[in-house]
């Protein structure tokens, strides 16, 4: 048994709390080691001073203190556990809480379905202006061309669409 | 004499008259015959060389008309455009109703537009490419048939008439190039047909050798609303690299058609939106494919249906560009281009049989 797990045992050992074999090898690493007869010493100075101490009953006083403290919480308690049962057996609180519960739940699904028919919507107009940022190096493309495509995306980026103006 | 003083009144000889005849007579044919000859024409890569050079060395402001056909309808816009050396652009919007009053200014590193009628201003990027690249004739010459029509004069200038004709995959162009400035005057673009689908022309231009910095600087009207759409990440070059941020449920092939090869990739975002976007080019053009799981976008309701392999999809044509989307496997694709539809539609199968 090593050192550092002996030191950990000996107030056990001194009480005579420890299983028989693990006693034996305590016993026989303290017939070995300086340092953890020392600290069995010490212990056994500390344990005889803690028993030679008087016994001292707490004042009336902190007794009442501590039963009234408790009794405060446990009522608190009960009122916060009562409260909420009597709220929820009102069908319009019960009503109320399914659907914040419903909400939290569904608001993710309504949320990604609305980004998902907004990128539709806005989807070509990204691609034409990615496009015709690339098509920069194109040598044939008219930059006032470019300008028109790219300025109309965007609007539409920004959700104010230009509705092309038809020759008649 | 006598004889001596009646030569110096009768003046030179007839010898030397007929000469001095002979010499002018020679002169003046040369003249006229030099008149008459036409200047030659210069060669395709020269005066597409002299076009892509135009951008670091011109200024100029004019108005120009852009007329698009997409599909059963047209549009034609009016614009006064200016632009400086070196990328940077101004640009109003006289017509259409719709559009009249919005003016974007690019100072070659932030585009700015103000959008009058809703006193609102949307900053991006910019979108002004203003360094010359003479090179890019010769990859367009690889890539197009191209051939000089002829000497055309367009709004008082001289301008040589280009026409291209794509190799495998783009459109029929024909091009009016400033012969003195290399600034296309005029650009038509044609269908398979031969119908005209884009046009776009100068109906006024003076260049300019310095146009005041001061008109390419965006001044914010007061109490106007500015939006910042900076929606792209950064460039990314590598496919590992674009899948790596994207997620591997996106096709990334090296190549499309096996002419098209990956440029650059980002992931764009606006708002809970986000899209994987792979650039490819063929030296010329540019094809933008975009993914965007199911999950995250239902599928657009643009343009027209269109019949591919892949199953649902639909096709829009922009003007310039035409959109095809479409959906599978819990994914829903885009890809943009230059280019026919049914170019499109051949990248889109290639796509879903890569999956």
């Amino acid at each position: 048994m090593i050192h550092a797990r002996i030191v950990r045992q000996l107030s056990a050992y001194l009480d005579g709390e420890l299983d028989p074999s693990v006693s034996r090898a305590v016993a026989a690493h303290l017939a070995e080691c300086d340092a953890c007869r020392h600290e069995l010493a010490m212990l056994r100075q500390v344990k005889g001073l803690l028993e030679r101490l008087p016994e001292v009953e707490p004042p009336q006083a902190v007794w009442h203190g501590l039963r009234a403290r408790l009794a405060a919480e446990d009522r608190a308690t009960v009122t916060i556990l009562d409260t909420m049962r009597a709220a929820f057996r009102r069908p319009a609180v019960a009503a109320v809480a399914a659907m914040v519960v419903l909400l939290l739940v569904a608001l993710p699904l309504v949320k990604g379905r609305i980004d998902r028919l907004q990128a539709a919507d806005i989807g070509v107009d990204l691609y034409v202006r990615e496009h015709a940022l690339q098509s920069v190096v194109d040598p044939f493309v008219d930059r006032a061309y470019l300008g028109l495509l790219i300025g109309d995306a965007n609007l539409a980026l920004a959700g104010a669409r230009r509705t092309p103006g038809e020759e008649p | 004499m006598a004889v001596a003083e009646a030569r110096k009144r009768r003046g030179p000889s007839f010898v030397v008259r007929a000469a001095v005849a002979c010499v002018l007579t020679v002169a003046a044919a040369g003249a006229v015959a030099s008149a008459q000859s036409p200047k030659p024409l210069p060669s395709a890569a020269d005066i597409l060389r002299t076009m892509f050079a135009a951008p670091a060395l011109v200024d100029y402001e004019g108005t120009k008309v852009i007329s698009t056909v997409q599909g059963t309808r047209a549009e034609t816009v009016t614009i006064l455009e200016a632009y400086k050396r070196l990328g940077r652009l101004r640009l109003e919007f006289l017509s259409p109703e719709s559009v009249s009053g919005r003016l974007i200014v690019d100072d070659g590193l932030s585009a700015w537009q103000y959008e009058p009628s809703l006193h609102l201003v949307i900053r991006g990027p910019s979108f002004v490419q203003g360094t010359a690249h003479p090179e890019r004739a010769t990859e367009v010459l690889r890539r197009y048939r191209v051939s000089v029509l002829g000497r055309e004069a367009v709004i008082g200038r001289d301008t040589v008439v280009v026409a291209l004709a794509p190799g495998e995959a783009g459109s029929n162009r024909r091009l009016w190039i400033d012969e003195a400035t290399g600034v296309a005057l005029r650009t038509e673009e044609r269908d398979a047909g031969g119908e005209i689908v884009y046009v776009s022309y100068f109906s006024r231009v003076s260049y300019s050798l310095n146009l005041p910095p001061a008109l390419f600087r965006f001044r914010q009207p007061a109490g106007a609303k500015m939006l910042n759409f900076y929606v792209s990440g950064d460039a990314v070059t590598s496919v590992n690299e674009l899948q790596a941020r994207a997620g591997k449920d996106i096709i990334l092939p090296a190549r499309l058609l096996n002419r098209f090869a990956f440029r650059d990739g980002r992931v764009a975002r606006h708002g809970a939106f986000t899209a994987a976007a792979a650039a490819y080019t063929d030296g010329v053009g540019v094809v933008t494919v975009f993914q965007t799981p199911i999950s995250r976008m239902a599928f657009p309701n643009v343009g027209g249906p269109v019949a591919t392999r892949t199953g649902r999809a639909r096709f829009l044509d922009v003007g310039y560009f035409r959109v095809l989307v479409w959906q599978s496997r819990g994914m829903n694709y885009a890809v943009l281009g230059n280019m026919p539809q049914a170019v499109l539609i051949a990248i889109a199968d290639e796509l879903a049989a890569s999956r």
